[in-house]
């Protein structure tokens, strides 16, 4: 099991390592097998892990030390790996869906002028997401938490010719990395009390702590968790990073990368149940964002900018859930949403690249007539977004939902809210279904469609958006809460869920109603409005403009850090740079150049003269020795 | 102890060095100023024997043959400087020698 789980993490790296030092030596499509099959070995040894894990019972967690990594006196963290629940099922998450991803790259980069790099990049990028979910304790954690942050800006930034894209990777690394410093110093507080990273030994100090010190420690973790699955307050580089390849849009920014701030809630939920306030702020964050991007995706006109808002959207599901307590709901919802956001994604990457890369859905309308088989399997994603039943996001959305009824009165806002939000997901997202897929080709598609070889796309892509839909549909069916919960049972010796956050049957079933009500509602006003054309869009210009500027959080930042500094920067040259520090320049050289002036008459050129002064020394040194003695 | 005491040899060494001295500053011809130099290392040398004579071992005299030899070089270069003064057609004149000044 824990070989396994060593497998696991070493195959990605493996992958990128032969990718890198091979070079021009392999061809590009070697390189991509190279890099499928290294993410399918992890695959392989995730599954090999969650047997083992099986065998002996969930509870049996286990730490694997390969050496201590680094000491500083009683600090000494391992470079360890944890194989439990929930480290297997994040592990079987991004090692499968990344396999999937990674072989849907083949086709889709097939031709591009740098294959080589993103395949060594995304081998790269499965590596770092593993090591963040495997990590023994905090510190690796934190290191696979910023690999991922790196690998990110490097996919995001991967058509570096394109300014857009060298601008959006620069942001999301930024943005990445104000989160991760408000980690490291939560992890710094937790050194200083508990002189230990790993889990066992800081879960345990955090509850001797005061309530100051672990609200400090809970808030950074939050920090760093809004940071990278892309919450407000710092949410918005995720819409900006769909400048990256479409693969990595449905890997990085959909399935896997950005739910971490989920599994990190999970990991460490000790600490946040000290903090009760600081993670109930987390479902606050979350379903604050599950609404405003809700209300975004309705206005965008880039097919993957809508459905990266509804990305940001079900993540404040997700931190709705393990907010509230119920990490082994969020967990099911991180699951079932990378299967369908992943289908996604690639249904549209597939779309996009049978019209050279067209990305605005006024465009693309009527191409599902063309491409059959792609709007088939948008559809079921769709549907299991909007969480009807049978598919997939029914069975981990609604109990979500239905545990906020317990947090009192905050937890009605919270429900109702989320209700809202199941409303505007059915709205948005079949919106964009019934405006890009049905209906007659526009003759820009009729254009630009062109089929390879006959087909809607290559194999490579083909096959895995074909898994990938038969997942979405039945992923979720390995859960129905409360009758059938094994997914809980598996997380609980890791993530219990909290006694707060378990609705009973009634709250469960009336909450699944509305939802599935709502949803419905959702689609059919989105019918009537885009589909049939009988009801007109309201005009409402104000909020409207609003909308498409994002709420205006990019000009808010602008101007609340980026002018302010860059006035700073220009004041302090003016007032400080020119006047002190270049004038001082040449004050000093001014300086030296009087004292040579000064000097050189000595230098008279005449022998004697030096001849006289060398005596007169002489003479002088001699009357010294004499004097003194 | 043959001879004069040390103090005469010590009296003839003062006078051979200051005369060289003032060779070295009050002559122009570079020429004279190198052998008042020859002659101030010479007063030197007397003055280094005859305090080894005096102390009664060869420490002085080991110091006068080094000096013997710095002296030898020096002319050598010396006079090479004033053969190539001599070849530019300067004048042979130490004060006009005087591109140095500050």
């Amino acid at each position: 099991m824990i070989a396994g789980a060593w497998l696991c993490l070493a195959a990605p790296l493996g992958g990128t390592l032969l990718i890198t030092l091979c070079g021009a030596r392999i061809s590009r499509r070697a390189a991509g097998w190279l890099s499928t099959i290294s993410v399918f070995v992890a695959f392989a040894g995730a599954v090999w892990s969650f047997f083992g894990l099986r065998s002996h019972g969930s509870d049996h967690g286990s730490i694997s030390t390969a050496w201590t990594w680094l000491q500083a006196g009683g600090f000494r963290p391992g470079l360890e790996i944890l194989v439990d629940p929930l480290s297997v099922m994040m592990m079987l998450i991004v090692s499968g869906v990344g396999g999937l991803i990674v072989l849907y790259s083949i086709g889709y980069m097939d031709g591009d002028d740098e294959e080589r790099r993103y395949f060594a990049y995304i081998s790269f990028f499965v590596f770092s997401m593993l090591l963040l979910v495997q990590g023994g304790n905090l510190l690796l954690l934190l290191v696979g938490w910023g690999l991922v942050g790196l690998s990110s800006y490097l996919l995001i930034g991967f058509w570096h010719e394109r300014p857009s894209a060298v601008a959006a990777a620069k942001k999301a690394f930024v943005m990445n990395a104000l989160g991760d410093a408000t980690m490291a110093l939560a992890f710094f507080v937790l050194i200083a009390h508990a002189n230990s990273l790993s889990f066992a030994t800081s879960f345990a100090t955090a509850g001797h702590l005061s309530s100051t010190t672990v609200n400090l420690v809970a808030l950074g973790l939050l920090g760093g968790a809004v940071a990278k699955s892309a919450q407000i307050p710092l949410h918005t580089w995720l819409p900006d990073a769909m400048e990256g390849p479409t693969p990595v849009s449905a890997l990085i920014h959909a399935a896997t990368m950005v739910t971490a701030g989920v599994y990190l809630i999970a990991r460490t939920h000790p600490i946040f149940e000290q903090a009760r306030t600081i993670e109930l702020v987390a479902a606050g964050l979350g379903t604050l964002t599950l609404l405003v991007a809700g209300l975004i995706a309705l206005v965008q006109t880039d097919i993957k900018r809508v459905i990266a808002y509804s990305t940001m959207s079900q993540i404040g599901y997700m931190f709705l859930g393990a907010g509230l307590g119920a990490y082994a709901n969020g967990m099911f919802h991180l699951m079932t949403h990378a299967f369908f956001k992943a289908l996604l994604f690639m249904a549209a990457g597939v779309a996009i690249h049978a019209l050279s890369g067209e990305q605005d859905i006024r465009k693309m309308r009527g191409i599902g007539q063309l491409m059959p088989w792609t709007r088939w399997a948008f559809l079921a994603g769709s549907l299991a977004l909007v969480g009807l039943p049978p598919f997939s996001g029914f069975f981990s959305k609604d109990s979500i939902i239905a545990a906020a009824l317990h947090a009192h009165w905050y937890g009605v806002i919270l429900w109702v809210a989320a209700l809202i939000g199941t409303f505007l997901t059915g709205l948005y997202t079949f919106r964009l279904y019934f405006i890009v897929f049905p209906g007659e080709p526009t003759p820009f598609v009729r254009e630009h469609y062109h089929a390879h070889h006959g087909q809607e796309g290559p194999k490579t892509m083909l096959v895995p958006v074909g898994i990938l839909t038969v997942l979405a549909v039945i992923g979720g069916w390995i859960q129905f809460a409360p009758i059938w919960t094994p997914l809980t049972t598996w997380l609980e010796p890791v993530a219990r869920t909290l006694g707060v956050a378990e609705p009973t049957s009634w709250q469960e079933g009336l909450s699944s109603a509305l939802a599935v009500a709502l949803g419905l509602g959702g689609i059919a006003v989105a019918y009537l409005v885009y589909g049939t054309g009988r009801l007109a869009v309201p005009r409402l210009p104000a909020l409207q403009r609003a909308l498409e500027h994002k709420l205006y959080f990019d000009e808010a930042y602008d101007a609340a850090f980026y002018r302010p500094a860059a006035a700073l920067a220009t004041a302090l040259r003016r007032g400080f740079e020119e006047p002190v520090v270049l004038a001082a320049g040449t004050d000093i050289g001014e300086t030296a150049f009087d004292a040579g002036r000064l000097v050189r008459r000595l230098q008279t050129g005449l022998l004697r003269t030096y001849v006289l002064f060398l005596g007169t020394g002489m003479a002088v040194v001699a009357i010294v020795f004499l004097a003194v003695r | 102890m043959l001879g004069p005491s040390t103090a005469w040899y010590l009296g003839v060494a003062a006078f051979l060095f200051g005369t060289g001295a003032l060779g070295v500053l009050v002559r122009r011809n570079p020429l004279i100023v190198l052998l008042s130099l020859e002659i101030m290392l010479n007063g030197a040398n007397l003055a280094l024997i005859a305090f080894s004579r005096h102390a009664g071992n060869g420490a002085g005299q080991i110091f006068a043959l080094a000096v013997m030899a710095v002296a030898a070089s020096e002319v050598c270069v010396g006079l090479g400087l004033v053969v190539a003064l001599h070849r530019r057609r300067l004048e042979l004149d130490v004060d006009r020698l005087s591109e140095l000044r500050g």
